[in-house]
């Protein structure tokens, strides 16, 4: 009888173990395995600046709007918010309904450890946060001047003499379940920036309870909840139970079918339980990682471009290992600004455009892009509302001998009795290789330029204090609206604000402000391309790029469908399980 | 001693200032606008002058720089204005295992002890062989060593050892104590191997100018065997050097390796500092300072008291 207890005992802790291995080998296979090329800084959505904080918080974190998954141009789509906002006739108050039964995950901020339902007061309460002076966030300027009593409230949190209770008029809970915002005038791009991490709903308990390591502590209602975070090492993202859910969506663009993108289509989301998320600073090891199947998506280096994509397609030897390439249009374009300050410079409209006939745009693709980039004719990128696909920049073609007219014209025959101009290039090698190309350019009109390496808290002080005279930069979208390109020349935003230019021009400015009263629509968009024009004949600019971004994935990584503005993405992606295995295992 | 220790310690405190005062200054002068660079790419004047009046940065400067001093006397560094995390978490970490500075130790002590033990014996064996084959090519090899950028051995390691070969990760980490020596291995084999060339050369140097004194020719003459003439007068009389470049090393390893721990995904201490000046984060910029400052001063004292151990020569007032 011993014998027979012992045998039992032995038995069943070998069943045990094997049953806890097979399972912990299970969600191994069912884990999405992805790189980050920087360090996170923190989780809190007030303070959603950087790409790869908005990454993990667009996870766990959700709004009231979201973008459609698969559909192109990107269309946007009620979230939390219970179907589209109800806006009044003169495009003052928006009212928007929020779902029911939605919880935030659970944490021990909450009374017994359970999340609480949400409730309308959890959006006012977070866009306050964003508000007010004290948190600091970046994303104050998606409110700024735009909500009823929103600036005197800051105002009034800076001398202590309102508090969170106090309620903004533009901005209140009209019951549990209801917002009404109230705007000083029409803001078409509230829509949009209501999608954006900034203004995710925050439960005040969680804020009480966490203080200032509120950052290190999220507590949303995404599907996601963070389970462990090793600083500068890796993030481990596990599946809410308490999400409220979502399914795959059934349609999208065309070609989406065919791609097997719409093989989920209805499916219960999340289809992954785990995400880990590895911050990898550097190029090699995680194109390393990838190519041993430890990551499932990665993109391709500088170094390492050459080795595996040949005339727009991945070599053969990556296709037989069933890696796929995934080549997207990022909504940002790459420009040379000049500072219209500048006595010589601002005031030289056939100099400006020498210099952009001057500049080999073709060249500088291939050479510093690895041809992965579309050349920019002006700044409003594909995808972006106001984008017109075949719209041609007159000065945006390599033509030395115009360009030399042009300069004669300007009053400076061979470039004589020009200073020599500074060029403001960043701190990395590619940086001062493109700079030496562009002085090059300028050579064969005559003018010199002088290189100055700057790292980028220099760099940006320089602009913001108009001391930089021509410098290189690049501007992504925050949302899909030309608007967000376009207020880049509004002359009220000249540095400190987002014009570094320092571009003034009150036609420009006149109809920049008549489109933002204006809906999205055909004669929005009309001044959109009036407004591009204007631009494209001042030259405040010489128009670089819009980037195109290549990606890999494994061939076992299905639903993947990246879009720079779609962050709340990895809920739609799967793991083929068995493919992985037989892959993963000739790898 | 201890007078001498007490008296070193108290002229720590004027150098620590002077220090601290000459980075205050030079990052206000040459460093970017902190507030700016808070302020994100949507920035308005307003805001940014928001930012300098939460910040105390529109003080004037003497002020700054007395918040400072008050900082360093208090030891509250505050946060980091680029994360917004706590600054002593970013240097000294949650736990010991998600300690940074401790993470860094356990790549760079062991290499260290590793490298130490390592050219300190191929030094010898090439003292007393001097001037044959063995010593002709390992001074090549060393030489060859020297001539590559440390680069090269973490891309080449990495990708022939650690992708090609498969025997170790390649990269990564795992901050518990038991499972982060797999991800050790391989920069601990490149940080050996990096310092290699130059310790067998500066060992070996020292090691040749003991062995041509009186005292070995002595020790020789009362015949004395070769082991016992080099590790017990040889060895003793190199401890000087030796220590001198043992001790003056230790701060670089409590501050990590930059290069490998960035290649290697290590979260050591080595990229705090070049990110904080990529950020102009000054208060991570002051803290580490002031900590580089300390470590240097407290490890050059030991260095003073640890001659005095080895050498009865010298002598502490």
């Amino acid at each position: 009888m011993k014998q027979f207890i012992t045998s039992m005992i032995i038995l069943s802790l070998a069943w045990m173990s094997l049953t806890g291995c097979t399972k912990k080998k299970d969600l191994e296979a069912d884990t999405l395995n992805l790189a980050l090329s920087a360090n996170v800084k923190g989780l809190d959505p007030a303070q959603a600046g950087d790409l790869y904080s908005n990454t993990v918080i667009a996870q766990i974190y959700e709004r009231l709007f979201s973008y459609h998954y698969l559909k192109r141009p990107l269309s946007l789509e009620p979230r939390l918010a219970d179907g589209m906002p109800v806006a009044s006739k003169d495009g003052l108050t928006h009212t928007f309904k929020i779902k029911k039964g939605i919880k935030f995950q659970d944490d021990a901020a909450f009374p017994n450890g359970k999340g609480r339902e949400l409730v309308a007061q959890d959006f006012i309460y977070a866009w306050k946060r964003v508000a007010d002076p004290n948190v600091n966030s970046e994303g104050w300027w998606i409110f700024d001047n735009r909500i009823v009593g929103l600036n005197a409230w800051r105002d009034g949190m800076k001398d202590g003499k309102v508090t969170y209770d106090t309620v903004v008029e533009g901005m209140k809970a009209t019951d549990s379940h209801t917002i009404q915002i109230k705007l000083i005038k029409p803001y078409y791009q509230l829509y949009y920036v209501l999608a954006m991490n900034y203004t995710a709903p925050i439960a005040k308990e969680a804020v009480e309870k966490y203080g200032k390591e509120f950052l290190n502590h999220p507590v949303g209602t995404g599907p996601y909840m963070l389970k462990s975070w090793v600083r500068n090492n890796k993030l481990e993202l596990v599946a809410n139970p308490n999400w409220a859910g979502q399914t795959y969506p059934t349609e999208g663009e065309e070609g989406d079918k065919e791609a097997g993108l719409l093989e989920d289509a209805g499916k219960k989301l999340p289809l992954i339980k785990k995400i880990v998320l590895r911050e990898i600073t550097e190029d090699q090891p995680r194109w390393l990682n990838f190519m041993k199947g430890n990551l499932d998506v990665a993109a391709i280096p500088k170094d390492n471009f050459d080795s595996s994509v040949v005339a727009g397609e991945l070599t053969d030897e990556m296709k037989a290992k069933k890696i796929e390439l995934i080549i997207t249009e990022d909504p940002d374009v790459t420009y040379t600004a000049f500072n219209m300050d500048d006595p010589v410079l601002g005031k030289n409209k056939k100099l400006r455009q020498a210099m952009a006939l001057a500049y080999n745009g073709e060249e500088v693709i291939k050479k510093f892009y690895n041809n992965r980039a579309i050349k920019a004719h002006s700044p409003i990128p594909p995808g972006v509302d106001g984008y017109e696909k075949g719209f041609s920049n007159p000065y945006k073609k390599f033509d030395v001998s115009k360009a030399k007219k042009f300069i004669e014209d300007a009053g400076f025959p061979e470039g004589k009795g020009l200073p020599t101009f500074e060029f403001m290039a960043g701190s990395s090698s590619t940086s001062r290789q493109m700079a030496e190309y562009f002085k090059e350019n300028l050579k064969t009109i005559g003018i010199n330029l002088t290189i100055t390496q700057n790292s980028w808290p220099q760099f940006t002080k320089k602009i913001r204090e108009r001391k930089g005279q021509i410098w290189g930069i690049a501007w992504g979208a925050d949302y899909p609206d030309a608007e967000n390109f376009l207020q880049l020349f509004y002359s009220r935003n000249a540095s400190p604000g987002a014009n570094g230019s320092n571009y003034e021009n009150p036609k420009f400015d006149a109809l920049y402000e008549k489109a933002a009263l204006l809906p999205p629509g055909e004669e929005r968009t009309a001044i959109y391309q009036q407004m591009r024009d204007i631009i494209v004949e001042d030259s405040p600019w010489i128009f670089g790029a819009h980037r195109l971004g290549y990606a890999v994935k494994h061939g076992w990584l299905k639903n993947y469908k990246p879009h720079r503005i779609i962050d709340d993405k990895m809920k739609y992606y799967k793991i083929d399980k068995d493919l992985k295995a037989k892959l993963k295992a000739k790898l | 001693m201890w007078k001498y220790v007490v008296r070193r310690t108290l002229y720590m405190i004027p150098i620590l200032f002077g220090v601290t005062l000459i980075t205050f200054l030079l990052f206000n002068v040459a460093g970017g606008d902190p507030a700016a660079q808070m302020a994100g790419k949507n920035a308005t004047a307003e805001r940014i002058e928001e930012i300098r009046v939460l910040y105390g940065f529109n003080k004037p400067i003497h002020m700054q720089y007395l918040d400072f001093v008050r900082q360093i006397v208090t030891f509250d560094y505050g946060r980091s204005i680029s994360s917004k995390q706590k600054i002593s978490t970013m240097i000294f970490g949650e736990s010991p295992e998600l300690s940074p500075v401790l993470t860094s130790l356990s790549l760079t002590l062991p290499a260290f002890l590793l490298t130490l033990l390592i050219t300190i014996s191929i030094a010898l064996v090439l003292t007393v062989k001097r001037g044959s084959k063995l010593d002709k090519s390992v001074m090549v090899i060393c030489l060859a060593l020297l001539s590559f950028s440390s680069l090269v051995y973490i891309l080449v390691g990495q990708k022939w050892l650690g992708y090609e070969l498969g025997i170790f990760e390649i990269s990564g980490w795992d901050p518990s104590w038991t499972e982060r020596w797999r991800y050790l291995t391989l920069p601990t084999i490149i940080f050996v191997i990096l310092s290699l060339g130059s310790n067998i050369l500066f060992y070996r140097t020292i090691f040749l100018e003991e062995i041509f004194q009186d005292y070995v020719r002595t020790a020789k003459s009362k015949g004395l065997g070769q082991k016992v003439i080099l590790f017990k007068h040889v060895l003793r009389n190199a401890m000087i050097p030796i220590i001198t470049l043992v001790v003056i090393q230790m701060p670089f390893l409590i501050l990590g390796a930059l290069l490998t721990e960035a290649f290697f995904g290590i979260p050591g201490l080595g990229g705090l500092i070049f990110q904080a000046l990529n950020e102009a984060d000054f208060p991570v910029i002051r803290a580490m300072t002031v900590l580089i400052t300390i470590m240097y001063m407290v490890f050059q004292l030991i260095t003073d008291v640890l001659y005095s151990v080895v050498d009865p020569k010298v002598t502490l007032k």
